[in-house]
């Protein structure tokens, strides 16, 4: 963890936090149903959950409600005061809601599944949650557009299938299958141990934390409902552990360790084809089944889910692919080569992993790797995606799909379903890959490019959404404007420019993605040969603006998460971090969002200086009113000037689009004209009449006193409050330009682009890294994903900003910096208050990771927050401690007995319980990453264990709070020892 | 008997005047001088024409030596000639594509000599026929378009250029060469840029592409519509721009290198320390040898590009590593499909170069950079006419980019700082030294040294009053956009003041001598009102508060300079005379300068007198001006952040004129037969088919 200051995220920022905590308010009514299940229980629970509730749901009603907000604001002491009040109201209030729960909730489900009779509370344990018909809806969504067709054979195949396909119609049915399984004795006991278990509560500190985590349980507990059903042997297991599916690869690995018997294969089956079967498990089944069949099947079954899930574990999955045995390699393969085929994105990404991955072999092999030659193949371009398939291909495919996916189960664990179908050959999947690539990049440089670099008005209005013409500010260099595009156009030889010719070839797919990538680095790499930082800053600089030239080309951000195409960095904006001998650099890109940044054209270039009359005078600020509109004309007329009018009238005759064109020629063009055609005359210059006889004119006039003093005054008071003030130190260009308030900089670069009036510019920024190995960084921002997402799913308000990373190669990757939403001088008091509520989630988010990952280097929150924070009125010294709690953290938290400090271990157990419920999610990532790699992190052969120890399974949850105390108790002892690892269970830690 | 033939053989090499010893070339040459159409007994004259090496030489002085009567007489030969001529262009045979053009050139310039007197339309006839010049020219311009922009040979689009620049200069007033005419309305101007835009044609041939357009821009400007100004007013086309700013970059670079070259040659030695010792005299004598022939013509076609082009501003600050542009392609990244992005990315080669140029001056440069030290090279010499127009176009083309909103404001990016080593002229009271730690600054911090610089070094008797004026407009107009934007530049505005103040100084103490010549009020208004600015406006712009303090420091420090400044204006101004108009607009331009220097000083004498120091430090006495503020009232001045537009027309058009005369002249020098008679080119042709 070299640079993990640079690559780890910050503590999360209040305007972030507002957007974070809506969805939760969506999910809150999709997991109602899971009261209305048992009613008792949800009554019984009342009480208990008071506290819970209140705490679960302060954060989106602090932030709906203005009134509480106001409160903060007012003062620390009001809020200390105010809060625990305010809470109090919530909580009645919630109660309220809570008991009119069930005709909500029943109203909810109603609109989402038509299910919601009566009967759920008859038969508690086969309530097809929402959270199951979400699963389905995205199933149907992704897997099986031709579900009716498939469906009826599946039905009639499995039982899960069908519990799938129509729950209402099938409700009977369901109860006969119920009763054929045997394991039904065994939920309902289950269930009244939970019961009991939740009457136990009521008294327990503890509760409040465990209470989200218990709802969102028995929203998942359809899960649980149909894998207990398949392993009647767990249900004494605690339920907490119970809530992940793990158990049963045990079971299956033992089963097949034994030999595969049907009925257990079945079970399997049956989960396989469920709709809870997800990314997650799927990976980890085709990581610890050695059965080929299963990893067969699995391979085919990984088309079925939706990519972004998928590509979730690309890292695992490739690093699978590299390592483990040839069956897995077989079984990945064909979905790895199909979504090449479709997506240029997934090509690069894996091909940048398979080599960094491929690295850690030894030479000798590495050439010869599975990895090595499928990057090959990747980067051949053989993998293009066949363009005449067509959308009702399309269809077939979804089809051929789900049709393959049943072939695999034959092949693999066949038997009872008994179904094959014949003209479905097992190579489909590679096949028909092309059902989800685009058009290609064939038709790529669209219509819209066709006329060339020049296009007349319509064209280029077209290209760009908003047409430069159509801005006011562009008025007045509309002349330019169109007359250059019209005229370029027409002066162009359709020979002599290439770009017009190159438009109908169809360009290489990763080509310009690969340059562009590889340009970047090897300007890392030169930049770490210079001996000055400034040096290296100008010579990026000057690289970018090389680099600019080839702009915009169909690349893009591979940080981004949106569609985009990179029209322009802004090469002096690029900044040299902080680093001795490697170059670790900046940069800030100016994009355009699209559809898909395959298929859409590439964005016509837009000169440089077409931005220059945008921000004319009369977007700067004059002096005086009369100097605003003298300035002004000059400003237009500047460039204009230059012809006279003759020169003038000749261009118009040659521009043969102008009359077409009204609209262009805006009134202050004509004005303008006019003035020119004056200029002609003797006294033309109305400038020069303003500039040194004004002086005699006006002294006719009023003289105006001004005050000496109140000049110099002026110049102090502007000096301190500019905020721009502070020099920019040439040492070390970096501190202004990471200081510069996101927003404001955006505001900048955006006034300073010709894109930047386009609705869909955005402005990202990327880290470059030469000469560093990301890969553990790749590791840790998937564990943080991971943990993000499940506490999200189970709704405990800890909140990190994992960050993006992507590898290019074992030393070389970018880093998607996190923005300071939040700058030092929206950093007022107020804001301050209102942020503490979130520090403090994100300060226990970051200290359960620093304690699940020991994170040794403490520079874990980012440099970004840390100096938000460090300039803010407390001063915290963010960037000399990580989790360990420094006084002055305490201090924000309102001290060691203040409600947040109280809060804030709440949130640390919840956020441990939680994350040990889904242990296996996380367990695997790293676990899959350990396969043949050289990383520190993995370095002794206990990184697994010590990690899953971390999650203290054994643990009650009184014991686990206890732990949580202790942990705290450790990191406040280390304020004063400054003992880093006072932690009782430390032990070779990944990271 | 032998001896004669070797005599003869000797003679055949010096003198063409014995008939039979001439060429066939010469022969065929005299036939079409004949009466006789030269195809009428050889129908294969013209091909086998185009067959010979040409013979400029006998065919320029034949044209000269042909006089009125005869060029009736001739006239439809001499036609002929040319068509086939304009034809011959269209050969697949490369060598016959030479001779014609290479014939062309000596029919241009044969035809001009011999008609100095003649109109124009005199020589259109002669060489085309009034009839048919329109086809004739629009063939000829259509073939050289073709040539320049076909997959040629360069040598043969060398060749093209040449013959146009050879046309284009043939006159010695280019508007007076009315065959131009034909070369606006057949444009070539796509075929100038084409070539620009190429990264390998530019580097041969983009030196004449731009000195070419730089002239044709020039036909006519005045009088009538100009298709090349139109043109290269719209060009947007952005590699096309950087490539025009590559080659004006280069040849900039190409002058300073040399310049720095002779420099450091004289530098070397025991010479050196001779000038420093003994003084002016010597150093005087360095710099004749120093001077580098100046490039007008690239610094003319700078200047067309900035002047009329706004894009191309953006190229100015087009920052490059200093590594061999031309190897570096700039074209767009769709246009090459194999390597979209440039298979090896620039500066490649660099990277295995052991020796990076880790010198912190060679690290980046951009174009302004290096015009910025070309015009300090330029400056320091102005008495050659040559030197001073350089220098003249070098604040002309300034005074354009102050002006402009996208330079003033790459010229101010806080993000765009570079060290600009400007040279210095060596002077008696201050020592030359190459200051190598040039901090890293803002663009126009540069501009401003350079205005500096040049304020401080031409106080002479032979005053260039018009060049200061424009360089105190420069600084003029950096204030008014640092002023309207707010920048504060942290610029050592102190060395500006004082260098303002000596320039009043030297106004005053030669008052006589330059009043018989300039009006000097006009520059000291001028100078005034930049301090006007400062104390009015300086809140809006000063880097510091103690920086507005200093200001009145130096005010009151050199009040005497001031002071005079008001007795002499007073009283020029009291005097009826040309200059009382402006003479009294200094003085009310005066009133602040003059209230602050009339509140300070007693209160700075008092405090000396109060406290018992004689002498006051500045510290002291920045105590005194910061205490003292409130009790001063200033009068706004109106109009101080107004600036006259900088125009071409009427003001400078006498100075275009004159300065593309000298050019034309220049250039047609350069242009010199040997460079078209071209035994390489007929040698690479010859192996060809």
């Amino acid at each position: 963890m070299a640079d993990a200051d640079v690559s780890l995220p910050p503590l999360h920022s209040p305007v972030a936090m507002e957007t974070d905590l809506g969805p939760p308010q969506v999910s809150r009514v999709l997991q109602m149903p899971s009261h209305v299940i048992d009613p008792e229980v949800a009554l019984k629970a009342c009480q208990e959950v008071l506290l819970k509730v209140r705490l679960q749901n302060q954060d989106p009603d602090q932030n709906q409600d203005p009134d509480q907000n106001q409160d903060f604001s007012e003062s620390s002491q009001d809020f200390v005061q105010d809060y625990p009040d305010s809470l109090q109201d919530q909580t009645q209030q919630q109660q309220q809601n809570h008991s009119d729960l069930n005709p909500d909730s029943d109203q909810d489900t109603d609109q989402t599944l038509d299910s919601t009779d009566p009967e759920p509370s008859l038969e508690p344990s086969l309530e097809p949650s929402p959270d199951c018909s979400k699963t389905s809806e995205r199933s149907e969504q992704t897997l099986d557009s031709t579900d009716p067709e498939q469906s009826p054979e599946d039905s009639l195949e499995c039982a899960q299938t069908s519990e799938r396909s129509d729950q209402t119609s099938e409700h009977s049915e369901r109860s006969d299958q119920t009763s054929e399984r045997s394991e039904c004795p065994d939920q309902t006991s289950e269930r009244s141990d939970q019961t009991s278990e939740r009457s136990e509560r009521p008294d327990q500190t503890s509760e409040r934390s465990e209470r989200p985590d218990q709802t969102s349980e028995r929203s998942e507990r359809p899960d649980q409902t149909s894998e207990r059903s398949e392993r009647p042997d767990q249900t004494s297991e605690r339920p907490d552990s119970r809530g992940a599916r793990w158990p049963i690869a045990e079971v299956v690995v033992e089963e097949e360790e034994e030999s595969v018997q049907s009925s257990k294969q079945s079970w399997l089956l049956r989960l396989f084809e469920s709709k809870l079967f997800d990314v997650s498990m799927a990976i980890s089944y085709l990581y610890k089944s050695k059965e080929p069949g299963v990893q067969a099947y699995i391979g085919n079954r990984l088309f079925s889910f939706p990519d972004a899930d998928a590509e979730f574990y690309l890292p695992q999955l490739l690093s699978m692919y590299v390592h483990m045995d040839a069956e897995v390699g077989d079984a990945i393969r064909p979905y790895l080569l199909h979504r090449c085929r479709g997506s240029i994105t997934f090509s690069l990404l894996s091909a940048w992993l398979l080599g960094a991955y491929s690295s850690d072999m030894h030479i000798s092999t590495q050439r010869h790797s599975r990895g090595t030659k499928l990057r090959r193949l990747i980067l051949s371009e053989e993998l293009k995606p066949n363009n005449h398939n067509s959308n009702h291909n399309n269809h077939h495919h979804h089809h051929g799909n789900s049709h393959s996916s049943h072939h695999g189960n034959n092949h693999g664990c066949s038997h009872d379903t008994g179904q094959t179908h014949v003209n479905k050959p097992t190579q489909t999947q590679a096949e028909p890959s092309l059902t989800f690539c685009k058009p290609g990049p064939g038709p790529g440089p669209g219509p819209g490019s066709g006329p060339g670099p020049g296009p007349g008005p319509g064209a280029g209005d077209e290209l760009f959404l908003a047409s430069p013409s159509r801005r006011t500010h562009q008025r007045s260099k509309s002349d330019a404007c169109t007359a250059t595009s019209v005229h370029g156009a027409a002066l162009r030889r359709s020979g002599s420019n290439p770009r017009v010719e190159h438009l109908h070839e169809e360009p290489e797919r990763l080509r310009p993605q690969r340059e562009f990538v590889k340009s970047l680095l090897c300007i890392g790499k030169r930049l770490a040969t210079l001996p000055t930082k400034e040096q290296k800053t100008q010579r990026l600089i000057s690289e970018l603006s090389l680099l600019n030239h080839k702009l915009p080309a169909r690349v893009w951000l591979p940080t981004a998460d949106h569609q985009h195409h990179v029209v322009r960095v802004p090469n002096t904006q690029a900044v040299v971090l902080n680093s001795k001998d490697k170059a670790p650099y900046i940069i800030y890109v100016e994009v355009l969002e699209c559809e898909s940044f395959e298929t859409s054209p590439v964005p016509v270039r837009i000169p440089e200086t077409r931005i220059r009359t945008a921000r004319s005078a009369e977007n700067l600020d004059c002096g005086s009113v009369g100097g605003a509109s003298v300035g002004g004309s000059s400003e237009t007329g500047g460039g204009a000037s230059v012809m006279t009018s003759e020169h003038r009238a000749g261009s118009f005759s040659t521009v043969q689009n102008y009359d077409n064109d009204d609209e262009a020629w805006a009134t202050d063009d004509i004005g303008q004209l006019q003035v020119e055609g004056e200029g002609q005359t003797s006294s033309s210059d109305n400038i020069s009449q303003f500039s040194v006889d004004s002086i005699t004119s006006l002294e006719s006039k009023e003289p105006v006193f001004i005050a000496a003093g109140d000049i110099r005054r002026r110049l102090s008071e502007n000096l301190a409050h500019t905020p721009t003030t502070f020099r920019r130190d040439p040492e070390d260009p970096s501190a202004v330009a990471l200081k510069e308030p996101w927003q404001e900089k955006v505001r900048r670069i955006r006034e300073g682009s010709p894109y930047g009036h386009l609705p869909n510019w955005r402005l990202l920024s990327v880290i470059v890294k030469c000469g560093d190995d990301l890969r553990q960084e790749l590791l840790a921002y998937q564990v943080l994903k991971q943990l993000q997402s499940i506490w999200q799913q189970e709704r405990v308000p800890l909140w990190i900003k994992p960050y993006k990373i992507v590898v290019m190669s074992s030393d070389s990757g970018m880093i998607e910096p996190v923005l300071n939403a939040v700058s030092l001088h929206q950093f007022t008091t107020e804001a301050f208050l209102s942020a503490q509520r979130n520090f403090v989630q994100s300060c226990a988010g970051y200290s359960l990771i620093c304690y699940l990952l020991q994170v040794k280097d403490r520079h874990i929150i980012h440099i970004d927050f840390g100096f938000i924070l460090s300039s803010s009125p407390r001063n915290l010294g963010f960037e000399t401690s990580a989790f360990k709690l420094t006084s002055e953290f305490v201090d924000v938290m309102g001290g060691l007995d203040g409600d947040m400090f109280i809060y804030y271990k709440m949130l640390m157990l919840q956020g441990l319980i939680a994350a040990r419920k889904h242990m296996e999610k996380v367990l695997q990532i790293v676990e899959i990453m350990q396969q043949g790699s050289h990383l520190p992190c993995f370095h002794g052969s206990s990184t697994i264990r010590g990690l899953k120890e971390r999650f203290h399974m054994s643990l009650t949850e009184e014991q686990l709070q206890g732990l949580v105390e202790q942990l705290v108790d450790g990191s406040m002892r280390s304020i004063t020892t400054k003992l880093y690892d006072s932690f009782q269970y430390v032990t070779n830690g990944i990271m | 008997m032998s001896q004669v033939e070797k005599k003869a053989g000797l003679l055949r090499r010096t003198s063409s005047s014995k008939k039979p010893l001439k060429e066939k070339v010469v022969l065929m040459y005299d036939e079409i001088f004949a009466k006789e159409d030269p195809a009428k007994n050889n129908p294969r004259f013209w091909d086998e024409l185009f067959l010979m090496k040409v013979n400029l030489e006998y065919l320029e002085s034949k044209l000269e030596s042909v006089d009125g009567e005869e060029v009736q007489r001739i006239q439809d030969n001499i036609n002929a000639l040319f068509h086939h001529c304009v034809q011959a262009l269209a050969e697949e045979h490369q060598i016959k594509v030479v001779n014609a053009l290479q014939t062309l050139c000596a029919l241009f310039r044969g035809v001009h000599q011999k008609n100095k007197s003649a109109s124009g339309f005199d020589i259109i006839n002669m060489l085309m026929g009034f009839d048919k010049a329109e086809q004739r020219m629009k063939d000829l311009m259509e073939r050289l378009d073709s040539l320049l922009c076909g997959e040629g040979s360069e040598s043969l689009k060398s060749l093209c250029l040449k013959l146009l620049l050879c046309l284009v200069t043939v006159t010695d007033n280019i508007s007076q060469n009315t065959i131009l005419e034909y070369v606006m309305i057949n444009s070539i101007f796509e075929a100038i840029l084409q070539i620009l835009s190429d990264a390998s044609s530019r580097g041969q041939h983009g030196y004449d592409a731009v000195v070419l357009l730089a002239l044709l821009v020039n036909y006519r400007k005045y009088e009538s519509v100009n298709p090349y100004i139109v043109k290269l007013s719209i060009v947007d086309d952005e590699p096309t721009l950087d490539g025009m700013g590559m080659v004006l970059h280069q040849a900039l670079t190409e002058y300073n290198r040399q310049y720095k070259d002779k420099e450091e040659e004289n530098q070397g030695g025991f010479f050196s320390t001779l000038t420093s010792m003994v003084g002016n005299m010597f150093i005087a004598d360095a710099e004749e040898k120093l001077s580098v022939q100046t490039n007008e013509a690239i610094l003319l076609a700078l200047y067309e590009a900035v002047h009329l082009n706004r894009n191309f501003i953006a190229v100015l600050a087009q920052s490059h590593p200093e590594l061999d542009m031309a190897a570096t392609s700039t074209t767009p990244t769709s246009t090459t499909p194999t390597t979209p992005l440039g298979t090896t990315p620039p500066a490649l080669d660099m990277m295995n170069n052991p020796e990076l140029p880790l010198d912190p001056n060679l690290q980046t440069s951009n174009l302004l950079i290096t015009f910025l030290k070309y015009a300090s090279i330029v400056m320091q010499d102005t008495k050659d006419e040559h030197r001073l127009n350089s220098a003249k176009l070098c604040l002309i083309i300034l005074t354009c980019i102050a002006e402009d909103q996208y330079a003033d404001a790459f010229l101010h990016d806080d993000n765009m700082n570079f060290r600009v080593t400007l040279h210095r002229m060596p002077m008696r009271h201050r020592k030359k030294t190459i200051d190598k730690n040039v901090p890293s600054r803002p663009l126009v911090c540069a501009v401003l040294d350079l205005m500096v610089e040049f304020i401080v070094t031409h106080m002479m008797k032979d005053f260039p009053m018009d060049l200061y004026l424009r360089c105190v407009q420069i600084i003029h107009k950096l204030l008014c956009y640092q002023k309207k934007c707010r920048i504060r530049l942290h610029y050592t505005w102190r060395e500006l003041w004082s260098a303002l103040i000596n320039l009043l100084k030297f106004l005053l103490s030669n008052e006589t001598t330059l009043l018989a010549k300039h009006n000097i009020f006009q520059l000291a208004l001028l100078v005034v009102n930049l301090f006007n600015m400062f104390i009015t406006y300086g809140d809006t712009f000063l880097p510091t508060s103690n920086s507005y303090d200093e200001l009145y420091y130096e005010i009151v420090r050199m009040h005497q300079v001031f002071d005079n400044l008001y007795c002499m204006v007073l009283r020029v101004s009291t005097n009826t005379g040309q200059w009382k108009e402006p003479a009294s607009k200094v003085t009310h331009a005066l009133v602040n300068i003059r209230a602050i220097i009339n509140h300070f000083n007693p209160k700075i004498e008092s405090y000396a007198a109060v406290n018992h120091i004689s002498q006051l430090s500045e510290e002291q006495v920045l105590e005194v001006v910061r205490s003292n503020y409130d009790t001063l009232t200033l009068k706004l001045q109106d109009g101080l952040d107004q600036f006259e537009r900088y125009s071409e027309q009427p003001k400078e058009a006498a100075f275009f004129k004159e300065l593309v005369r000298s050019i034309s002249l220049n250039v047609r020098k350069n242009v010199s037969l040997n460079t078209l008679s071209q035994d390489i080119l007929l040698k690479e042709f010859s192996t060809i088919s």
